[in-house]
């Protein structure tokens, strides 16, 4: 075949990055947090010491759990960009209930998860029932959900001095000089980790996202593993918005607007693969750390806010491209049967 | 194997139409239990549909489906795998994102006491079950990182965690090495021993006489025989499968041309795919590949209109060389290339006739980059009315019309564009007969008027009354020609059937791991 040492050099190259596309993409997310702190510490003064990078992990503690509930969807080869509009539901009437029950204690949080799960149980429903496209489904529902936290809200805002005082405290608590809510996500995401290998409804989420062809060959009834997922990820961003209304100064109708796009961002960044089938939760992790790594770097820098919202849709593209080739590459070997 | 009084699997009178298309037509025959049963005949004999309703896929209109005495009614695949039955396609309906072990028990996990999949004992199970196969397999890699034999193996060992009574394998070979082939007889000759049957599915007769006890033929949906292996040679299995009438009413008469060659290829290569294609076409000449399905006839002509760009070889049009690299590029050449799927890939079926006929040369019937509705349906008349086109205005939607008459107005689309070369992939699948001679007629008398047309087509009739020259492509290679005097349906299929020792697999020296 021609130019025999280049072209046997290249195809071993070639075959070597397929070989180990998978895991150099979970260490990819990993080498680019660990890039991203050595150049925010070189070039900011203030970056590199305990207090900030505390800042850091509590800035993407929220984010972590919402990104995971996100993943959960994503791995199952569909996208829910209605979580935005789950937390500002989910927080907003949790925290309504709260200030009008100030002695309901763990019950805010059972509402707050409730009602993301219910909402979590719509989108399931109309993608894996309805077969509705699942961007189409959650950006209607996007609209929908914080159309119906505008009734609920009818012009009103909670302050966070209305809720009870063991949220408010919550918030600050720290366990071994970590905030509580880092534990929290840091669980969240380690405990969806295990189950991920080891629960077979989540190996089916796997399964599914990888080849829904096969899926029904195997039985799988995909259906109910897609609605599964959504519901779970609805129930996780239900948590996160209890954690969420503990922690702002007024809780709005706006609350958790936006949220969709950082989360996503969050997710491509962790190595998911948008087309299913792949993604670690600890790579979701690092994903909303690095986010968070460059928020805070980005203020400390003194960088104007568009640059934020900038990088973080660089990001997704970025990413996203970088994972499209990686599947056309996991593709053509299955295709044609060239490991 | 010992005569077995009690049978396996008994199909009896089953019958499956889709639409008016009748697909399996009172088909009966049994399997005897530990018996390795082949199934043969063309493309289209009905033999997927037949397998589909045996697993669950499908149900069977008429006729019922025995396993060991008992009536099968499967909802699913999985009632027909909890009832022990287990098919193998020829394309792996794996998960590629998993790993080796958990493809072989997704859904069947071994669990621990707290619901948890206990994984060490999936992947030991899986190490067992691999290592009885005889395949030196990781479970824990990565399924995308195995060869198809790997990857078929896999199924196997997936079909082998249940309790496994008869294993249907489609055409298991169809990709696979020769060695690799020979692991899996091995395979299935130990599966037999321990009683279980197997469905083989196969076009490669040589393996059907050498694996199977015995053979049933189906022919356009019928049953045609059943027999031991033993008694059937090459010729006579193939006897059996071809014998197909000409369902049409249009034979072509016209006397071989004899113009100057327009299109011709040279090497062209795709590894894994195609290996070194040459031949040529003459003007007002009707060149048909003929072949299997996955023989390689539709990534061939892909190739040569540039979806697929080759690695190696050239294709001349009117003796100017190219390298094919993308479809505008070949379009500007004067090549048009009319796919099997027609609705995907040639029509607009929103719009109406005469949008779709102009779609292709809008730039050259448009004024000042606007047209008129009017000047489509001037330009797209003569073409309506050559193809007779059959519907209330030139303005009906596509979408409106028969499978035939879309097949007319794919044509006319192309034809407008004045291509110099028509490749037509199966131009009258699954339309209905009369359509079928109109279309037929049509491409004839396009040939009549010059134009070089090759055509790839499954159904040896058509080859038979509409090609000048028949090219049969086997495994990614030309394997004989024939030209319309010698061919008949016997030689055709026997040289499709028949897999050249040299030729086993295209580009299988080129392809390194």
């Amino acid at each position: 075949m021609g130019d025999k040492g280049g072209a046997t050099l290249a195809r071993r190259f070639s075959n070597a990055v397929s070989r180990n596309t998978l895991r150099l993409r979970v260490f990819s997310v990993l080498f680019s947090l660990v890039a991203l702190t050595i150049v925010f510490a070189l070039t900011t003064p203030n970056f590199l010491n305990f207090q900030n990078l505390k800042v850091i992990a509590f800035n993407s503690a929220l984010l972590t759990i919402v990104a995971c509930a996100e993943a959960l969807v994503v791995i199952t080869r569909n996208l829910d960009v209605s979580v935005g509009s789950i937390i500002g539901l989910a927080g907003f009437v949790a925290a309504k209930f709260a200030a009008a029950n100030p002695g309901s204690g763990a019950l805010i949080v059972i509402v707050a998860v409730s009602i993301g799960l219910l909402l979590g149980l719509v989108n399931g429903l109309a993608v894996a029932y309805g077969k509705v496209p699942s961007i189409v489904a959650t950006l209607g529902t996007l609209a929908i959900f914080r159309g119906v936290t505008y009734i609920v809200g009818s012009g009103i805002e909670v302050p966070s001095g209305n809720l009870p005082r063991w949220m408010i405290h919550g918030a600050d608590a720290t366990l071994l000089g970590m905030p509580l809510v880092v534990l929290l996500a840091v669980a969240v995401a380690l405990i969806l980790a295990f189950l991920g290998r080891g629960l077979p409804i989540l190996r089916r989420v796997y399964a599914v996202g990888s080849n829904p062809g096969a899926a029904v060959f195997y039985g799988l009834r995909a259906n109910r593993v897609v609605l599964f997922a959504f519901a779970s990820c609805g129930a996780l961003v239900g948590l996160a918005a209890f954690l969420y209304i503990s922690r702002v100064g007024t809780i709005t109708v706006n609350l958790g607007r936006d949220w969709e796009m950082t989360a996503l961002a969050a997710v491509v960044l962790g190595g998911v693969s948008t087309t299913g089938g792949s993604g670690s939760f600890i790579g979701v992790l690092f994903g909303a750390l690095i986010l968070s790594t460059i928020d805070n770097g980005l203020v400390l820098a003194r960088a104007p806010e568009f640059w934020r919202m900038f990088i973080q849709g660089v990001a997704i593209v970025g990413a996203i491209a970088l994972d499209s080739g990686i599947e056309r590459r996991i593709q053509a070997i299955f295709k044609h049967g060239k490991g | 194997m010992a005569e077995n009084p009690d049978y396996r699997l008994r199909v009896e009178g089953v019958s499956k139409s889709f639409g008016p298309v009748v697909a399996v037509r009172g088909v009966s025959f049994a399997v005897r239990a530990g018996a390795v049963h082949a199934l043969v005949g063309e493309n289209g004999a009905g033999k997927s549909t037949l397998v589909k309703m045996i697993t669950g896929m499908l149900r069977p209109d008429e006729g019922a489906i025995l396993l060991d005495g008992g009536e099968c009614r499967f909802g699913t695949t999985i009632d027909a795998r909890r009832r022990g039955i287990t098919a193998v396609y020829q394309d792996p309906k794996l998960f590629p994102h998993l790993d080796v072990a958990e493809n072989i028990f997704m859904g069947f996990q071994p669990r621990g006491a707290s619901g948890l999949i206990n994984e060490r004992r999936m992947y030991a199970e899986a190490r067992r079950i691999l290592d009885e196969l005889g395949v030196d397999v990781d479970p824990r890699s990565l399924l995308a990182r195995r060869s198809v034999a790997e990857i078929q193996f896999v199924e196997i060992a997936r079909a082998m965690i249940a309790d496994m009574r008869l294993l249907i394998l489609d055409e298991p070979t169809a990709s696979l090495t020769p060695a690799e082939a020979g692991r899996l007889f091995e395979v299935v000759g130990s599966l037999k021993r321990r009683g279980v049957s197997i469905l083989f599915i196969s076009h490669r007769l040589e393996e059907v006489r050498r694996i199977a006890d015995d053979v049933t033929v189906m022919r356009d949906g019928e049953h045609v025989i059943t027999a031991p292996a033993s008694s059937f040679s090459e010729e006579s299995m193939v006897h059996y499968m071809v014998g197909r009438e000409l369902k049409s009413f249009f034979v072509r008469q016209e006397p071989p041309p004899k113009g100057a060659v327009v299109l011709e290829i040279a090497g062209l290569s795709l590894p894994g795919v195609f290996k070194d294609v040459s031949f040529s076409v003459r003007a007002g000449e009707i060149v048909g590949l003929a072949g299997l399905v996955g023989a390689g006839r539709t990534e061939i002509a892909e190739a040569i209109f540039g979806i697929r760009p080759p690695s190696a070889g050239t294709v001349a049009i009117d003796g100017a060389k190219t390298r094919p690299a993308s479809p505008g590029q070949m379009l500007r050449k004067g090549v048009a290339y009319i796919p099997e799927n027609r609705d995907e890939n040639g029509l607009v079926v929103e719009l109406g006739i005469s949008s779709n006929i102009c779609l292709s040369v809008l730039d050259r019937i448009g004024k000042a980059g606007l047209i008129r509705r009017s000047t489509e349906s001037g330009f797209a008349r003569p073409f309506s009315e050559d193809f007779e086109i059959k519907a209330p205005s030139l303005h009906s939607a596509v979408a409106s019309l028969s499978g035939g008459n879309r097949q007319k107005v794919v044509l006319a689309k192309w034809l407008a564009t004045k291509p110099k070369v028509l490749i037509l992939d199966e131009p009258t699948h699954g339309i209905d007969v009369g359509t079928k001679a109109q279309v037929h007629k049509r491409i004839s008398e396009l040939a009549a008027g010059g134009f070089p047309v090759l055509m790839i087509s499954s159904d040896l009739p058509e080859v038979l009354a509409m090609c000048d020259r028949i090219l049969v492509v086997a495994s990614g290679s030309i394997v004989a020609e024939f030209s319309r005097e010698e061919a008949t349906q016997e030689k055709i299929m026997t040289a499709a059937s028949r897999v050249s020792k040299a030729g086993a697999r295209a580009g299988e020296a080129g392809d390194g791991r």
